[in-house]
């Protein structure tokens, strides 16, 4: 991204002349204050809003002259993990699951084995048919972990996916975006946890009321 | 909501309720009202159709027979000639027979049921009749032209007969204000099934925003509220033709005594698929207006 901006409707900036480059298989860690411009800028990655101006690639594609197809197809290629999980609560967490794979045409015979082995990654094997409001907190951001991770996106963007865990639950929330990782898929990651980073180490990229701030750490 | 210490395997055989596409939602009380609601008006159209059915074949089948009366006072017998060459001029008229005098005073001594008048004398008192057998009695300018014919020669026309003669105009009209109410009762259809879609997809809203987020395309979100629309419009229409059998039962010795003889099944296609139209435009409104934050472009 080069000399990106963007500028909400309401006229507010929320971000301002940030260039750098993420490459494929990179972990990134997007840190700085509330309203500094995290989510704006992971919105942007997936086409949720697009630059007011600058030049923003994903995967070879122009996201500011992107049409719908092709911003498709970036988010069938993309995993989110929100903060607050965003599971749908009445659907089971086999169908939670599932729906990315179903997003993209599997036939239910094809995705039943995929949603079972995921789930068993995460270690919640045992809760396929169980309701999310069943889950604990932990429980709920695995589920949201494994639906990101189901139709194997080649990026993985998590907004504060460890936002409202304990220290330990969180922890083993990033060992599962680690290992996504190490399996080749590039995460960027919006985190308050900073003594996260010292466990799990990564690239950081501080921003600052929507300017990056010193460049990267 | 099952919750087992020992695993859960997924069965071999599974159907989960995977949304989007070709899957229809599960039906819920909102539905349930709306196939309730929607399957009374489609009765009305059903039933008015019938009733326009059941005029046409009555109307039919006594228009089939019918002829209409010229009659020319005895004063005036001398424009008997002309009177008869203009009518026969009229050429919607396949044929012209005169009445003699006897006749007709038989046939109202048995229309009075022989009310002990005067042969004689009622035969002295009858105008000359005419009897027009029509060949169209649909044409335009036809019951004007015998009008004129018979008023230019002293005559005059049986006015009841023309309208009974016309009484297709009425059907023409009754289906005319059927096709009317039939629109109007499909709009309020398409009303009702596009509010209840309208709920169902405000009860989703996150459901379709994930899948957008997903890349989902506009179709797969919106198929499965146009196929529940369609889907909620059909089983409307299939109820609403069975409920009219007991109508048309109830009124079988009715129909029966008026010798129309109506066919419920020539309604069951046009209330299946208008049921399903009808839905199908409720949840194309419906849907119309489904966006959101983060619909690709």
């Amino acid at each position: 991204m080069q000399q990106l901006m963007l500028r909400y409707p309401t006229g507010k900036v929320a971000l301002s002349g940030v260039t750098l480059d993420i490459h494929q298989g990179q972990f990134v860690y997007l840190i700085g204050e509330s309203g500094a411009g995290k989510s704006s800028l992971m919105k942007m990655l997936y086409g949720g809003v697009r630059p007011s101006s600058g030049q923003l690639s994903v995967q070879q594609i122009d996201m500011r002259e992107a049409g719908e197809a092709r911003i498709r197809e970036i988010r069938q290629r993309t995993g989110i993990i929100f903060q607050d999980h965003k599971l749908l609560f009445a659907r089971t967490v086999f169908e939670n699951v599932a729906l990315p794979l179903r997003v993209q045409g599997w036939k239910t015979e094809r995705l039943i084995p995929r949603v079972r082995k995921v789930l068993e990654y995460v270690g919640l094997a045992d809760r396929l048919w169980s309701y999310p409001q069943a889950l604990s907190g932990g429980e709920q951001q695995r589920v949201a972990i494994a639906r990101a991770m189901t139709a194997n996106p080649s990026i993985i963007i998590a907004d504060e996916p460890t936002g409202n865990l304990d220290i330990e639950t969180a922890s083993r929330v990033l060992d599962y975006l680690m290992d996504l990782n190490r399996q080749g898929a590039t995460v960027i990651m919006a985190t308050h946890d900073l003594h996260l980073l010292e466990s799990h180490p990564g690239r950081v990229i501080q921003l600052h009321a929507g300017s990056l701030a010193g460049g990267d750490l | 909501m099952r919750r087992n210490s020992t695993p859960e395997l997924i069965p071999d055989k599974v159907n989960p309720r995977l949304p989007g596409g070709f899957n229809v939602p599960p039906f819920g009380i909102q539905q349930t009202l709306a196939v309730i609601i929607v399957c009374i008006a489609l009765w009305a159209v059903g039933a008015i159709w019938l009733g326009v059915q059941a005029a046409s074949q009555w109307v039919g089948g006594w228009q089939d027979d019918i002829h209409i009366h010229v009659y020319l006072d005895t004063a005036n017998a001398s424009q008997e000639p002309e009177l008869r060459s203009a009518l026969e001029a009229i050429p919607q008229i396949s044929a012209l027979r005169k009445i003699s005098p006897e006749e007709a005073a038989r046939w109202m001594q048995e229309w009075l049921d022989n009310a002990g008048l005067n042969q004689k004398e009622l035969v002295s008192r009858l105008p000359i009749t005419f009897e027009l057998s029509l060949n169209d009695e649909q044409s335009q300018f036809l019951f004007d032209d015998i009008r004129d014919a018979a008023t230019r020669h002293g005559g005059a026309v049986n006015e009841s007969e023309v309208d009974m003669a016309q009484a297709h105009q009425w059907i023409a009209q009754a289906e005319y204000l059927a096709w009317f109410a039939s629109l109007i009762l499909a709009l309020a259809m398409a009303l009702i099934i596009s509010n209840t879609l309208r709920m169902m997809l405000l009860a989703r809203a996150d459901e379709i925003h994930l899948m957008r987020l997903m890349g989902a395309k506009e179709w797969f979100v919106r198929m499965p509220f146009i196929l529940e629309g369609m889907l909620l419009g059909g089983i409307a229409g299939i109820a609403a033709w069975i409920l009219l059998w007991p109508l048309l039962l109830g009124t079988g010795e009715w129909l029966e005594m008026l010798q129309v003889d109506l066919n419920m099944w020539v309604l069951l296609l046009p209330l299946l698929l208008g049921g399903a139209l009808v839905g199908a435009f409720g949840a194309l409104v419906a849907t119309a207006r489904v966006d959101s934050s983060e619909k690709a472009g």
